[in-house]
């Protein structure tokens, strides 16, 4: 037990002892700093945004017209908002059930350090470096059902043309395809970082018991690495939650509104039809939504993990 | 119960060769220690017999069974690591019960086999616990008892005891003897602690640089080392090994004296030495001396002999107790 955490001591002698050992003049030199940044940069603008949603507003001069929540209703009530909130649900769904399976897989397969393993792992990290935009080109083009790559194949295997940004029932699953593409190299490295701290002799220990691969893997690999796994699916649902520049230039939200996410929707009916108000709205919804996820998970998963 | 035969055994690993060409045979029951310096290719020798390395070259025979080409878990072996390998994320008896759940095991004799490790090893109480909750002497206790319960043919030990500190060090080794001694089986136990190989054995395999020095019985290794090598590894304090001339052969490249076998008088004696350092360590005193034209000669008197840094001695070395080598380093034996 510390002297600053025992409660014998009276108020007085701990604010002594705390200014005699250093820890005030700690405190008043190191958290100004972060305080005023963390309010300047985060905290203002959070509160502005929640002040500006209650407001029917296009973002020039002062806000006057004050609505209340008619802004949250009419989101709430929005059938573009309840398509954006359901992709993003399943970006969320997709992140975790197919993009974490597939970076673990080639994470076991590639863990290990040899000179071949680091280019695979090099290759299979490029698409994460790329920019979200520029992915999103490329994949257009890939998908152009004219000139692109999916069109050489629909013409090789004698289908007509297939334009998969510009189908209402496809686009999404496209999208979704370039999403897994563009991050499994982030996750896959996370759990090849921990793979890697799996003691060998544990391993080692459960071949000469008779484990097989798979039984290695399920009963020593996985059980060491859950914390990094913990962490890794908390990545991927606040980076779900916030999905955004691989869209735009993919199909921008269409064909119908039907393939936005909350943030392109926010863009989308807020920012470029200066709604500011009404985008404000969504932002806090996303804000608050977001927020109780971290929360949740990390009261639920990370405190697991750590036990 | 197998014997472990060892045929024609290499070992490379890309162009650097750790063993160049091993025989042995552990006998069946017997307690075999694999000694020498780090490096020396035993924790290798090891690892080729439980089947975590392929040999470059050679046989591996258990029981009679040609097992190089065998999986681990199909040798009839078991083994502890020096780090325990314990599961961190499973309890005790999740540990010990880990082999026999994956090779299927009915329930009702997993939980008998379990139990009686458990007992055999004094864990009953900490069954639940998880490993991180344990002492390391506790640790190692779960790693044998993960051993046991595969009833193997052979156990395999590699440094078990050294993450250990001296005193719980000693107490396990006692209580691996004792195990060696109810189980009854072939053990094969890696270190490089010479301490822990004179007191567990009954073969020493001293290695040095992936070759053989010496096989034999403690005391015989101990008694009459083969090489100048063997002589000054095995022992503690390490034998002294004195230049042909200090005692007027120039035909012998080395000779060897233990330090108990140096007789220490104030007045007459063959070398005349001053005390360097003095170690009392209440049951015998150390002493490192300096020997003019001789070098550096360690004595080991009985705890009752008071001497002090610096003083005059005559020392006398036992002449029934020399070892004499050649320059190769390969025991004479001495027609005189």
């Amino acid at each position: 037990m510390t002297h600053a955490a025992d409660p014998r001591l009276s108020a007085r002698a701990r604010l002594r002892r705390a200014l005699s050992n250093g820890r005030v003049t700690a405190v008043l030199i190191l958290l100004p700093p972060a305080l005023i940044l963390f309010t300047l940069f985060v905290m203002l603008p959070l509160g502005e945004s929640a002040w500006f949603s209650f407001f029917n507003w296009n973002g020039y001069g002062a806000p006057e017209d004050f609505v209340g929540l008619d802004n949250y209703e009419r989101i709430l009530g929005h059938s573009v908002f309840h398509t954006a909130a359901g992709n993003t649900l399943k970006i969320v769904a997709i992140s975790l059930v197919v993009q974490m399976p597939l970076a673990l897989f080639l994470a076991l397969l590639i863990y290990r350090k040899t000179p071949t393993n680091a280019l695979f792992r090099l290759v299979f990290f490029l698409p994460y470096i790329l920019a979200e935009v520029a992915a999103g080109l490329i994949w257009s083009f890939v998908f152009d059902g004219n000139y692109g790559v999916t069109a050489s194949i629909a013409q090789g295997l004698g289908f007509e043309n297939v334009f998969i940004l510009s189908d209402p029932d496809w686009a999404f699953a496209a999208i979704m395809t370039v999403i897994v593409w563009k991050y499994f190299g982030f996750h896959m490295m996370i759990y090849i970082a921990a793979l890697q701290s799996v003691p060998e002799d544990q391993i080692e220990a459960a071949r000469i018991e008779g484990a097989r691969r798979t039984q290695v893997v399920r009963y020593v690999q996985i059980p060491h690495i859950r914390p990094a796994i913990a962490v890794s699916a908390f990545f991927a649902i606040i980076g779900a939650l916030q999905v955004f520049d691989v869209i735009i230039p993919l199909t921008n939200g269409g064909p119908s509104n039907q393939t936005h996410t909350i943030v392109t929707y926010l863009y989308t009916f807020g920012l470029t039809r200066l709604n500011i108000g009404f985008g404000s709205a969504v932002g806090v919804i996303l804000f608050v939504g977001a927020v109780t996820v971290a929360i949740f998970y990390q009261r639920i998963f990370m405190k697991r993990t750590e036990a | 119960m197998a014997e472990v035969t060892l045929h024609n055994i290499s070992k490379s690993f890309g162009g650097l060769t750790v063993l160049p060409d091993l025989n042995l045979t552990v006998p069946d029951g017997s307690f075999t220690v694999l000694v020498g310096p780090s490096g020396c290719g035993k924790s290798t020798l090891l690892r080729i017999i439980s089947g975590l390395e392929m040999p470059s070259g050679g046989s591996v025979r258990i029981g009679g069974t040609d097992v190089t080409f065998e999986e681990p878990s199909k040798r009839g072996i078991s083994m502890v690591f020096q780090s325990y390998a314990l599961y961190p994320h499973m309890t005790v008896a999740q540990n010990i019960d880990f082999g026999l759940r994956l090779a299927k095991v009915p329930a009702a004799e997993r939980k008998a086999r379990v139990t009686e490790a458990a007992r055999i090893l004094a864990l009953e109480d900490y069954l639940d616990r998880k490993p991180s909750q344990l002492s390391g002497g506790q640790r190692q206790r779960v790693a044998i008892g993960r051993s046991i319960v595969r009833q193997p043919q052979v156990f395999l030990f590699d440094e078990p005891l050294s993450n250990l500190d001296a005193a719980l060090r000693t107490q396990m080794r006692v209580e691996l003897a004792q195990l060696h001694q109810s189980l009854d089986a072939t053990m094969i136990y890696v270190t490089h602690d010479q301490v822990e190989a004179m007191t567990l054995a009954d073969q020493i395999v001293v290695m040095k640089a992936g070759r053989i020095e010496q096989v034999g019985a403690p005391m015989d290794v101990y008694d009459r080392p083969q090489t100048a090598f063997v002589a000054g590894f095995i022992g503690s304090p390490r034998m002294n090994l004195l230049p042909g001339t200090a005692i007027g052969r120039a035909d012998v490249a080395q000779v060897g004296i233990r330090p108990e076998h140096i007789g220490v008088s104030s007045s007459v004696g063959t070398w005349a030495a001053r005390a360097q350092v003095v170690e009392t360590l209440g049951a015998d005193t150390v002493v490192y001396a300096k020997v003019d034209q001789v070098g550096d000669v360690t004595v080991r008197l009985p705890g009752n002999q008071r001497l002090k840094a610096g003083e005059t001695l005559f020392l006398t070395p036992e002449p029934q107790n020399l070892h004499l080598f050649d320059d190769a380093g390969l025991r004479m034996e001495d027609p005189s």
